[in-house]
């Protein structure tokens, strides 16, 4: 009997450390999920300006997440899922140019250079450096754009440019008037806090 | 204590694991079944239809041009190689109402049994073969109505004597399967159904028709194009008409793909006569062996209508 006891006493000993450690996982846990912002309708669009055409394409379909305590950045689009004007322009950017059954999304992982300033509401100017990996080709950037934060939600913006030449997108002669070779690439998206899976 | 470890150390991984790799929470919104794009660059092979239809208001206006036979009694140097004569020309404006619905009207000259016809079509894209085979082809369905306007033979025999009104007109339908294997090669098989209200004696009202074609793509811009038609004419159909001195051949062309922006330009030689369906299934008459083959085109120019307002939208 009493050295049932003294059993019972180490199991319960153990079982309260247990649960204390697993309250503490827990949470480490919660307090990480409120650090991870996620999107999933990230805006975006490009602008290519070339002396016979403009062409614009748009789409909502991109998702990201942003780390704010790492200041892990993430991005990711169906390249496929850009809108044209001109269906049969879309028909060639898919086709031709971004090869999009063999590469169907662009990638971009990086870190904001600092993340700690990302305290509170505001808006804050901030830098992001990572590769960008499109049409199958890597490639370092480092990149401006700006975080606003206002009641738990968060919103971010870019504007930068890609040159078709760094991504090996080519563009063949009889076309050099109607396609630029840098174009302006816009990013947009609303972030909610990340639900823990 | 093991348990605890344990399981702290699988929580602390699963944690490490989720900061490194935020991509990690978008494994679940892969694109799932896409469509395979371009299996052809045009809504046309050399003679016959491929499975690809004009996008939502697109207008699409196309020339396309067979000429005389560049060798036997017909060809040679003295008529330019065929250049001098024109066997069919056909002009045609062809529109998408949907991504996946087109019609069409044209004219063509017409080369067979009846000649100065109008057309209307439509094609309609029924199944889209996927890029991770969950649907292993396309399929589309295409159908058209030809007319003929020239006058009437006085020649009671004649396939061009028109008793009726009807008599000037003939119908396809058509089924064309497709696949592209990888990004170089695609395929078809077309079942195929001609049916002409008037025809001369012993030949078909109804016939089918076996059409195959393959495309390779040489470059980005440029393709090889092959197409062959296998009409099921019956035995004493041709009996009769070699009797008479007319033999048919099945229509064979192959030719060369080139793709410039908003332009896609086919060069071919083909051993039909007729740009039609209509036409060239069933009365093909030339033969590649005695030189009855022929240069042709077919270009085609698409325009994007109501662009700026769609993309509003």
């Amino acid at each position: 009997m009493v050295q049932n006891k003294t059993l019972k006493k180490t199991n319960s000993k153990q079982m309260k450390r247990f649960f204390f450690l697993m309250a503490a996982a827990l949470l480490t846990a919660h307090a990480y999920a409120q650090d991870i912002y996620s999107c999933r309708n990230v805006h975006l669009s490009f602008f290519s300006s070339a002396p016979l055409e403009d062409i614009e394409a748009k789409t909502d379909k991109g998702v990201s997440a942003i780390n704010l305590k790492t200041g892990a950045v993430y991005f990711k689009v169906p390249v496929n899922t850009f809108q044209f004007k001109k269906k049969l322009m879309q028909e060639h950017f898919n086709e031709n140019y971004l090869e999009t059954e063999k590469y169907p999304y662009a990638e971009f992982k990086g870190k904001l250079a600092n993340p700690a300033a990302l305290s509170g509401d505001g808006t804050y100017d901030v830098t992001v450096e990572g590769t960008l990996t499109l049409h199958g080709v890597d490639k370092a950037y480092r990149e401006k754009g700006t975080i606003t934060i206002q009641n738990g939600q968060l919103t971010s913006s870019s504007k930068f440019k890609v040159r078709l030449v760094d991504h090996k997108i080519k563009i063949p002669r009889l076309v050099i008037k109607n396609i630029a070779e840098v174009v302006d690439v816009t990013v947009q998206a609303t972030y909610s806090l990340a639900t823990q899976k | 204590m093991k348990t605890i470890c344990l399981l702290l150390i699988s929580c602390g991984l699963y944690l490490a694991g989720q900061a490194q790799d935020l991509s990690k929470m978008f494994e679940d919104s892969t694109a799932g079944h896409q469509p395979v794009i371009g299996t052809f660059k045009s809504t046309r092979i050399i003679m016959g239809h491929s499975n690809e239809t004009l996008k939502k208001h697109e207008l699409d206006f196309r020339v396309a041009h067979r000429f005389g036979d560049i060798g036997g009694s017909f060809g040679g140097g003295k008529t330019a190689f065929g250049l001098d004569n024109s066997t069919d020309i056909r002009i045609a404006f062809e529109y998408g109402i949907t991504d996946d619905l087109m019609v069409g009207i044209s004219r063509a000259k017409g080369s067979g049994d009846l000649s100065q016809v109008f057309e209307g079509l439509a094609k309609y894209r029924v199944l889209k073969q996927t890029t991770d085979d969950q649907m292993p082809v396309s399929l589309s369905v295409f159908g058209n109505v030809t007319l003929s306007t020239m006058t009437s033979s006085i020649d009671e025999t004649s396939a061009s004597h028109f008793e009726e009104f009807t008599d000037r007109m003939t119908y396809v339908a058509q089924a064309i399967i497709a696949r592209k294997f990888g990004d170089r090669l695609s395929l078809t098989l077309s079942p195929t159904y001609v049916h002409r209200n008037r025809v001369g004696y012993m030949d078909m009202n109804n016939m089918f028709a076996l059409g195959g074609s393959g495309r390779i793509r040489l470059s980005k811009r440029l393709a090889f194009i092959a197409e062959y038609y296998y009409p099921f004419r019956s035995q004493s159909s041709k009996d009769y008409y070699k009797a008479q001195g007319i033999e048919f051949f099945n229509p064979l062309g192959a030719g060369l793909e080139i793709e410039t922006g908003g332009h896609v330009f086919s060069v071919n030689f083909t051993n039909s006569t007729a740009i039609l369906e209509n036409q060239f299934i069933p009365e093909t008459r030339a033969s590649w062996l005695q030189g009855q083959f022929r240069w042709g085109f077919n270009i085609s120019r698409r325009f994007s209508l109501f662009s700026k307002k769609d993309w509003k939208k």
